[in-house]
């Protein structure tokens, strides 16, 4: 219990000072609530408009976790092929780096096109964006392994695919996870983009409550996606936890 | 520049406020919500300097925030839609309109011809239709036919792409702007402007702060008059003022600016120029309030000025 008390109460000490802070300046009159709403109006539309809110965050969850987990195993994929042979790697990396500039919100209108409205645009624009740190990260990971260890299994004369599976791959789990975490969280922002253009979700959400000038509504939902964003943070940590807690310094008390 | 600004601008409403932060100039600013086309001619036209008035004219995009930014100051002057003006006022922003360059709203519904479509409400009852759902027509239209048999989905701005491709594809549109485009592409198309169904905000009004207004009505009455005088000229003859958009949104060929500012003109009602009256205004809030945008209608008087 103290334990935990000495984790939460520092990270809660910010957030209540901000919080207690945003509120006195809008009361005030400092800052005009038609353009910073104060967080208790915020958490009243929480309340009041939940079961649509919520309803939203399911859809973009959906889309945001699709994404990300095609992300996953895409960028995996592709990062261990990428290791595979210096050509390779020349032929194929600018490719991948073309992932990561594109504008999402400048092509979400394409995908469209693409995609058709709805849950399959949310989930490419997602995917897009979340791909390559994957990548960045698999290959780096898999191209930084212990070079004696690299020539212990040459000596005992392991298989390409053994020493793959057994050495470089668990090598370089810390470093995939690393880029799992700021997937994650440009999972988040690749769904609503997508939502934004596609039509659904908090992204959705967000773009009605603009129209109608209600700032309240739309941090509301920009809470609720960054709280997604922080499970998907959490659970990817957790994760991180269960694989490396055994022999990774990073995951050690 | 614009593209970053717009998009910025579409995500992050609050962005005026931190405009307001930074120190502002002596110039007068007026905020536009589009980029530079017909539907400005007079704001572009306009001999601001005739009148003592050094005026820099902000484009700006879809979802430009501009009652926002009027409120907190990061522009003195901004163009607006009505039914804005009475969300803001309810919410606390004392915004008021000045010169309705629209007499009738441009916005409107469009529909490919081969349809056959002889109502809005025919229009309803299938296919897909784009619209920005969190505005009060595309409620008032939910409200009165309900969205049952047709797939709603989000408007995409001025883009074409899917309507061209799409017979049973129907998108909110500018009378003015999107029909004679997807008529250039070889598409027949039936519009329904949403006055049809009683709904009829001035458009394109040029609005300031209750503050200033109060502060300097001076500049309001000179700003006014500046616009006032701005479309006249531009009725007469819009060719220079295109001219001059085309520089800056040279994506929009000067060809299609004379063209609409042609169109545009019946929705202008020269006779009237800017002239606003407490019956449209009480109608229209009249409106919101059925549909509960806005706890309880303004007086009708509050929300514009004849200057």
């Amino acid at each position: 219990m103290r334990k935990v008390l000495g984790r939460v109460v520092p990270a809660a000490i910010p957030l209540v000072v901000f919080m207690v802070g945003m509120e006195w300046l809008v009361r005030v009159g400092w800052i005009k609530a038609f353009l910073v709403p104060p967080p208790s109006a915020v958490f009243n539309t929480l309340l009041r408009d939940w079961r649509e809110l919520f309803t939203a965050l399911a859809k973009t969850s959906a889309g945001a976790l699709a994404g990300f987990a095609l992300g996953t195993v895409g960028g995996i994929a592709i990062g261990v092929f990428l290791s595979s042979s210096r050509a390779i790697q020349r032929a194929f990396y600018p490719y991948a780096v073309f992932f990561q500039t594109v504008p999402i919100i400048a092509i979400a209108p394409l995908l469209v096109i693409w995609f058709g409205y709805g849950m399959r645009t949310v989930v490419a624009s997602a995917f897009i964006v979340s791909i390559f740190p994957v990548i960045a990260n698999t290959l780096s990971g898999l191209l930084s392994t212990d070079p004696a260890l690299r020539d212990l299994f040459r000596l005992y004369g392991a298989s390409n695919s053994a020493t793959l599976w057994k050495l470089r791959f668990p090598a370089a789990l810390p470093q995939i996870l690393t880029g799992l975490r700021i997937a994650g969280g440009l999972a988040v922002i690749g769904a609503i983009v997508g939502e934004f253009i596609g039509g659904q979700g908090l992204g959705s959400v967000v773009d009605v409550a603009r129209t109608q000038q209600r700032t309240d509504k739309v941090f509301a939902a920009v809470l609720l996606a960054s709280a997604l964003g922080l499970a998907l943070f959490g659970f990817i940590n957790l994760l991180s936890r269960v694989l490396l807690r055994r022999w990774h310094a990073s995951e050690q008390d | 520049m614009s593209f970053q600004r717009r998009t910025f601008l579409k995500l992050l409403p609050a962005t005026g406020f931190l405009a307001a932060c930074s120190k502002s100039s002596s110039k007068i600013r007026l905020a536009l919500n589009w980029k530079p086309d017909p539907e400005f001619g007079g704001f572009y036209a306009a001999d601001f300097a005739k009148h003592g008035l050094d005026v820099e004219l902000l484009p700006g995009g879809s979802g430009t925030p501009t009652v926002q930014m009027i409120g907190a100051g990061s522009a003195e002057f901004g163009i607006i839609q009505a039914d804005e003006l009475l969300l803001a006022r309810a919410r606390g922003n004392d915004v008021v309109a000045l010169y309705a360059a629209f007499q009738n709203c441009p916005t409107a519904i469009m529909a490919h011809a081969s349809r056959k479509l002889e109502t809005i409400a025919d229009l309803l009852k299938s296919g897909t239709l784009a619209l920005e759902s969190g505005l009060p027509f595309a409620r008032m239209l939910k409200k009165k036919y309900g969205f049952d048999s047709v797939k709603i989905v989000p408007s995409p701005g001025g883009d074409l792409t899917t309507f061209l491709n799409d017979e049973n594809f129907a998108q909110q549109c500018f009378l003015t702007a999107e029909p004679l485009q997807a008529k250039r592409k070889g598409v027949e198309v039936k519009v329904f402007p949403v006055s049809d169904i009683g709904y009829n905000p001035y458009t394109t009004v040029l609005a300031v702060s209750g503050e200033l207004l109060r502060k300097n009505p001076e500049l309001a009455k000179n700003m006014v008059t500046a616009v006032r005088e701005g479309w006249r000229a531009y009725l007469d003859n819009p060719a220079s003022a295109n001219q001059k958009m085309h520089g800056l949104n040279p994506s929009m060929e000067l060809a299609s600016f004379a063209e609409i500012a042609e169109a545009q003109k019946p929705l202008l009602e020269t006779s009237l120029l800017g002239k606003m009256t407490t019956e449209r205004w009480s109608t229209l809030a009249a409106q919101l309030l059925e549909l509960g945008d806005i706890p309880k209608a303004p007086p009708a008087a509050e929300c514009f000025r004849e200057l």
